[in-house]
């Protein structure tokens, strides 16, 4: 049991691994109380894009276009043969308007996507 | 439909840094954010300079992936702007469009045009004549208008009632109309005449 424990400390660390040991100590003999330690696991993504905001809907890469709710796969970057990036709802929109050729809307290079 | 969340931030963005540019645009009502009024500083050096134009800004569904439509609503002497209707004769209007550009670039365009006019090019010919062929007339009726028009007059509102009503027209009218216009008796004085 005693081991068990202090596996669970090594888990989950600093400060409250000294005072548990104590307790333990002092109890040494006595009843130990089990406790389960939560787990928050945190991760972050961000889009690897020169801007930080979309030139056309002006919202943030890492967040989505105006008709996305959540941002990420759903929501694409797509690059242009400029290398420019916007997201791909809303460069779709401007490349649809214009006929016959689309120009990128930051460098007026013929638009191409990226292959 | 208009990316409203866009036009919000552009409006804040653009009013933000007005202390730099001299470039206001507040919408015209609170109701409605696609009839806007956009306001840009007569550049120095110009016989514009001193006067404060205000544009007329309406957006179509499409923006902005479609121009923004913008006019005068000051009344301007300048090749590329009709002296009658306010149009305004720029390429990044209509066809030179990219959804890059925001409202502020674009009234700063319009402050660029106003410092280079392209009278081969006309939206006015008359005023493109009057340049090519009077280049010292143009720049004196240029001037004048600035002066008439866009500077905003230092009367109080007791001498521009009395100013409009000594015109001939009725005081409690004067009265209305000033009110409906903030106060602006040129735009008063105009839409007393249209009406």
């Amino acid at each position: 049991m005693g081991n068990q424990l202090g596996g669970d400390f090594l888990v989950a660390g600093g400060s409250e691994r000294t005072e548990r040991e104590s307790f333990g100590i002092c109890n040494l003999g006595t009843r130990y109380e089990s406790q389960d330690f939560t787990w928050h696991a945190v991760a972050s993504w961000t889009w690897d894009a020169q801007d930080e905001t979309c030139g056309i809907c002006r919202m943030a890469f890492d967040g989505c276009c105006p008709d996305c709710k959540l941002p990420g796969d759903d929501c694409p970057l797509i690059w242009g043969a400029c290398n420019h990036a916007f997201h791909l709802h809303c460069i779709l929109k401007w490349v649809n308007s214009q006929t016959p050729q689309a120009h990128c809307p930051m460098c007026r290079r013929e638009w191409q996507f990226k292959g | 439909m208009v990316d409203f969340a866009r036009v919000q931030k552009e409006l804040q963005e653009c009013n933000r840094d007005f202390e730099v540019s001299g470039i206001k645009v507040i919408p015209k009502s609170d109701a409605n954010l696609a009839h806007l009024l956009g306001t840009i500083p007569g550049p120095l050096g110009t016989p514009y300079e001193g006067g404060s134009f205000k544009i007329d800004i309406t957006l179509p569904d499409g923006y902005p992936f479609e121009p923004p439509k913008m006019h005068f609503a000051t009344k301007v002497w300048h090749p590329n702007i009709s002296s009658q209707s306010g149009a305004i004769c720029l390429d990044i209007l209509k066809d030179q469009w990219s959804p890059a550009l925001t409202l502020k670039t674009a009234l700063l365009s319009v402050q660029a045009l106003l410092s280079a006019p392209e009278p081969d090019d006309p939206q006015d010919a008359v005023v493109a004549q009057q340049y090519l062929r009077d280049y010292p007339t143009f720049m004196g009726t240029a001037r004048y208008w600035t002066e008439a028009f866009a500077m905003t007059s230092s009367l109080g509102v007791e001498e521009k009632v009395q100013k409009l009503v000594e015109m001939g027209f009725p005081e409690a009218l004067v009265k209305s109309t000033l009110v409906s216009v903030n106060g602006d008796e040129n735009m008063a004085l105009e839409k007393l005449c249209s009406g």
